[in-house]
């Protein structure tokens, strides 16, 4: 038996060393498929390859050895155009057909990436560096759990989500350092609940191409699913296509609010998800390997995008050091390909600003520690640890880019919490605790999308998945991914109402100044006057009055001209009161709710003749105030039945899926039904557990005013704060406030522009109505679930369990 | 073995203290799996260094001086001499780590190791395999004729009632298991010890042992089980002084890797020979 055929001449060697060896896996399949293209790409659009002439290109190419794997056709707005078109004329079909015919459909495509797997792992590893492991392991699985998931909710979708309609055609816009699961988890619920997408996919990336090859070789639907491939700038292109009824964009933070000034008042949604850094909080009663375990997921292990804020107890901080840089000295970096790496390389910009990064916080007094077996030539970038950043150095305040952990102590939970919440920052978090009750409350303080505790990075297709504040207020997956794509049915379609000649700098900057209008005469008691702050009448600012005109044009009353300085106490007093608010159980806020109500039925007759001087028929004004009280009892009653469990596969224990309040929401009110508008807002509002600021009715202020003698007696001050004044300077100054978490709208045009330019500050979320009436009489349009899901934030909890 | 841990002060304060996540654990267990892959001739060199890790046992209640001979003939020569000269370790002595029997035939091994001439050690069980639960004086007893016979390393079976009840005991390894219970050695399980013995090493300078027995089968497990102690410990612990597989089949199915390594082909099972 002659054994000796191949030798290996390094076992020796190895014998004694006992170190890592190369594990590639082969990207053969994936050069073959750019052969098929001739390694010159296209865009995907109407289930075809489409790959117009003159046009620009870009090389794809392997970050690693930078040899150039293949040809990009850069589009041009004709070429978006042909892709919306695509989808609009795929529309009028995907979208009636019945939900099980699209379920099946998604089932199709999910069995389609199966047969593939092989071929879509590697070119995503090979093309954007990432570890093979984790494409192969985590995103080709959980592409094909999120089909599957949102097959089944297609299948439910008549039953589950009756009174909602799909958008229409959707626009995504993803950046140029994602993977294309972040894709997936955007199309999917799309494409389940009947609308059809145009995805601008980044330069040079060929793995959603391959992946709507797969699709469009499913042979039916092929306009459903396009694929168009150019830079970012291109976004506004895809946004004003006439027929895009909302963009979805994931990128960075500073692109986010450009596109959102971009696409004020040009009449479609825009669902931002910003941010990739997250936060790990390690307390003193953690389990602190795994904790370290938890640090390595978030960051090193090519999992996330983003880097890491990491908070650690004092008491446990040497201890937790000394682990954690003894786990990076473990930890391998290489060629993505390699089946044996943590961590691949992104490419030179993701390495040149994780370089900038530490280079400033050295120079700003940090310690920086970087460990791990990494290749000395250039594409990579070693596991990075940060300490000692002075908190108030501009580095602390910036959003950490990958592969950097920024480590900082903390003494108590609750400074903890302070830190954590300290930012503007609202995506993901982890806490880490063995204490269950000290876990539970800083997972519900803490003020983010997601909270795992004791894990970090999990995602099922079952869990919504986003954040608030400036990390944007979409979601993906579970229930909440579904209705960033629906609409309450009968919504009218996007109206093009961008007034080109709104300048922003101007919009409700000054208020004209009034003068006596006359006596103030009539049947009435003379009106409630002031403006209605921290729970009492208060004097406005500017000492001066507005006169309210009845139908006929005689003087009414005058109420408070409001001003700046009155918006910054209101938004002071609502902040105050919050805190209590939210600490009522549901219960407790419906009963308020309902003794409101009961006030507002003794209040019937006054508020009936208010409305009746405003030209209301005595009999309808009798049913506006009657509708009003409806109101108030059927929110109190919502709210009671809020957030649920979620069962996730392959993970023990629940998910909570969170309703919270959004924080001081400010509400400026239409000029029609000036009373049941008013309670039909405020309702929802705070019932969800918000404090409000809220400007009434223009024309006919004073129904409201007369309401808030009943809130002072009745509500804890400063949870409602009513100011009248000049509707567009009132807009204006809460549009731009900082601490405001959230607007609605009822106005103008030119105001409903002006609401959405000025959100991009704090990316607050918006809610306008681009001067179209609303039926608030109908309980579809002014009691309507679109109310409760505006009211709330989600948030999902993870708690996994074991003994 | 390696100097004996002279132990130190009993401080409770540290096991109170030790925190373990249960679900954090059993997804770093299955992590390590998956991170960590050797090929090649890195595979093979990391295979035939988990040979030399191996206790190899037999613990059967039918076990005669024939299989014991056996066994110890095979742990001299685990890999067939020409598979070894292929890979250019035909002069690097790989024997396994040592022979591990019950305390009955503990001189069978020592006299069938003595006419191979070789120094492999023998390991005994004792102390009321795999229970332990006899008599403290049975125990010793059966300890110090082990000995006598000539057993250099004993598994002792530890009094669990004592570890339940919060009453620890000291060694100088720690085993995850008898190898005969239901669950035996699980990835989870080591971890947690692994972690153990490294906090214990950072805390007195003392380096315990570690050996996972019982349900390590095939070439893939040991591979595993190598780059575990890797990453939890370091390459320090990767020596035959703190580190031991406890098996009897897993090293037929290490030739058989190497075998396939240095010829490309799979062999038969009458290609290698038997223990």
């Amino acid at each position: 038996m002659a054994a000796a055929t191949r030798t290996a001449p390094r076992a020796r060697e190895i014998f004694t060393t006992l170190e890592y060896g190369p594990a590639p896996e082969s990207h053969a399949c994936a050069l073959a498929w750019l052969d098929t293209q001739d390694r010159h790409l296209g865009h995907y659009v109407n289930g075809k390859w489409l790959k117009p002439e003159r046009r620009n290109s870009v090389p794809c190419q392997d970050p690693i050895t930078g040899e150039n794997l293949a040809i990009c056709l850069q589009a041009q707005a004709e070429d978006v155009a042909a892709a919306v078109e695509a989808a609009r004329t795929a529309l009028e079909n995907w979208s009636t057909l019945p939900g099980a015919r699209r379920a099946q459909h998604l089932t199709r495509l999910a069995k389609m990436i199966q047969k593939h797997q092989r071929l879509l792992w590697t070119l995503e590893s090979l093309v954007t560096g990432r570890a093979v492991r984790e494409v192969r392991d985590r995103d080709v699985p959980l592409a094909q759990q999120l089909l599957q998931y949102h097959a089944v909710q297609a299948h439910t979708q008549e039953e589950a989500l009756a009174g909602w309609e799909p958008m229409g055609v959707i626009g995504l816009i993803v950046p140029p350092t994602f993977s294309f699961l972040e894709m997936m988890w955007r199309i999917c619920p799309a494409l389940a609940v009947g609308c059809t997408v145009v995805v601008l996919v980044p330069p040079a990336s060929p793995a959603p191409l391959l992946l709507a090859q797969l699709a469009g070789e499913l042979g039916s639907f092929p306009g459903i699913l396009n694929m168009i491939s150019g830079p970012t700038s291109l976004g506004p292109v895809l946004a004003s296509q006439p027929g895009v009824q909302k963009v979805a964009f994931c990128g960075a933070v500073e692109e986010g609010r450009t596109l959102r000034r971009t696409l004020a008042g040009q009449g479609l949604e825009l669902s931002l998800a910003l941010g990739a850094e997250s936060l790990l909080l390690l307390t003193e009663a953690a389990d602190v390997d795994s904790a370290v375990e938890g640090v390595v997921d978030a960051t090193w292990s090519d999992r996330s995008q983003g880097g890491l804020r990491l908070l650690i107890q004092e008491s446990v901080w040497d201890e937790t050091m000394t682990r954690l840089q003894a786990r990076m000295g473990r930890l391998r970096v290489g060629r993505g390909l390699d089946g044996a790496v943590d961590m691949g390389a992104r490419g030179a910009a993701a390495r040149d600003l994780a370089q900038r990064y530490v280079h400033e916080a050295q120079s700003q007094g940090a310690q920086v520690f970087q460990a791990g077996d990494v290749p000395s030539d250039s594409p990579f970038y070693p596991p990075t640890l940060i300490s000692d950043l002075p908190p108030a150095s501009p580095c602390a305040q910036t959003e950490v880019p990958w592969p950097l952990v920024v480590a900082s102590p903390f003494r108590t939970a609750k400074e903890a919490l302070a830190v954590a919440n300290g930012t503007p920052r609202g995506g993901s978090a982890s806490v880490w605790s063995e204490r269950l009750g000290q876990a539970l409350e800083l997972g519900y303080r803490l003020r983010m999308g997601i909270v795992w505790i004791n894990a970090h990075g999990l995602r099922d297709p079952a869990v919504p998945t986003g954040g608030c504040k400036e990390s944007g207020s979409s979601w993906h997956g579970g229930p909440d991914g579904l209705y960033e794509y629906l609409r309450p049915s009968g919504t009218p379609a996007r109206q093009p109402s961008l007034s080109e000649n709104l300048n922003y700098d101007t919009f409700g900057l000054a208020v004209p100044s009034t003068l006596p209008a006359g006596p103030e005469t009539g049947p009435s008691s003379a009106p409630p006057y002031g403006l209605f702050v921290g729970g009492r009448f208060q004097a406005p600012g500017a000492r001066s009055s507005r006169p309210i005109q009845d139908s006929h044009g005689n003087l009414h009353g005058y109420v408070a001209e409001g001003g700046a300085k009155d918006i910054r106490g209101a938004v002071e007093a609502a902040h105050q009161a919050a805190p209590g608010w939210v600490g009522q159980s549901p219960g407790a806020r419906a009963a308020l709710l309902g003794a409101l109500a009961a006030a507002l039925e003794r209040r019937e007759s006054a508020l009936a003749a208010r409305l009746e001087r405003h030209g209301v028929e005595l009999k309808v004004a009798k049913a506006e105030v009657e509708l009003s009280v409806r109101r108030l009892r059927a929110w109190g009653a919502r709210a009671q039945a809020q957030g649920h469990t979620l069962q996730v596969a392959e993970l023990r224990g629940p998910v909570l899926r969170l309703r919270e309040p959004l924080g001081v929401l400010a509400i400026v009110c239409p000029d029609e039904w000036p009373l049941l508008a008013f309670v039909s807002l405020l309702a929802p509002a705070l019932a969800h557990g918000n404090t409000v600021v809220l400007v009434p009715s223009g024309t006919c202020p004073i129904p409201a005013l007369e309401v808030c003698q009943d809130v002072a007696t009745l509500l804890p001050a400063g949870l409602v704060n009513v100011v009248t004044g000049d509707r567009d300077h009132l807009t204006r100054c809460l549009a731009l406030h900082q601490d405001v978490q959230a607007l609605w709208y009822f106005g103008s045009v030119q105001g409903s522009q002006f609401v959405e330019w000025a959100s991009a500050g704090n990316l607050k979320p918006v809610w306008v109505n681009r001067g179209l009436p609303r039926a608030w009489d109908q309980d579809a349009e002014g009691a309507g679930p679109e109310l409760g899901l505006r009211a709330a934030q989600t948030k999902a909890l993870w708690l996994p369990m074991g003994d | 073995m390696a100097a004996h841990n002279l132990g130190t002060e009993l401080d409770l304060s540290w096991i109170s203290k030790v925190q373990v996540n249960h679900p954090a654990v059993l997804r770093r267990a299955q992590q390590v799996q998956a991170r960590r892959t050797v090929k090649k001739e890195w595979q093979a060199a990391w295979l035939l260094k988990a040979v030399t890790f191996i206790d190899f046992t037999t613990l059967s209640g039918d076990d005669t001086s024939s299989n014991v001979q056996r066994l110890c003939y095979k742990a001299k020569y685990p890999i067939r001499e020409d598979l070894l000269k292929a890979l250019n370790m035909h002069d690097k002595d790989i024997t396994t780590a040592a022979v591990c029997v019950y305390p009955a035939r503990v001189c069978d091994a020592v006299r069938a190791l003595k006419a191979a001439g070789c120094n492999i050690p023998v390991a005994s069980v004792a102390t009321g395999f795999p229970a332990g639960q006899t008599h403290l004086k049975t125990r010793l007893e059966e300890i110090r004729l082990a000995v006598e016979d000539g057993a250099t390393e004993i598994d002792v079976v530890i009094n669990r009632s004592l570890v339940l009840t919060g009453q620890w005991e000291g060694s100088d390894f720690i085993k995850t298991s008898t190898g005969k219970e239901t669950v035996n050695a699980t990835f989870p399980v080591a971890i947690v010890m692994l972690r153990a013995i490294r906090d214990f090493f950072w805390k007195t300078g003392n380096k315990i042992g570690f050996k996972p027995a019982g349900g390590i089968r095939s070439a893939k497990d040991a591979l595993a089980w190598l780059s575990l102690i890797k990453e939890e410990l370091g390459d320090e612990w990767l020596k035959p002084e703190l580190f031991r597989i406890g098996a009897s089949t897993l090293l037929s199915d290490i030739e058989r890797q190497i075998y396939h390594h240095v010829t490309g082909r799979y062999a038969a099972y009458h290609d290698l020979p038997m223990s």
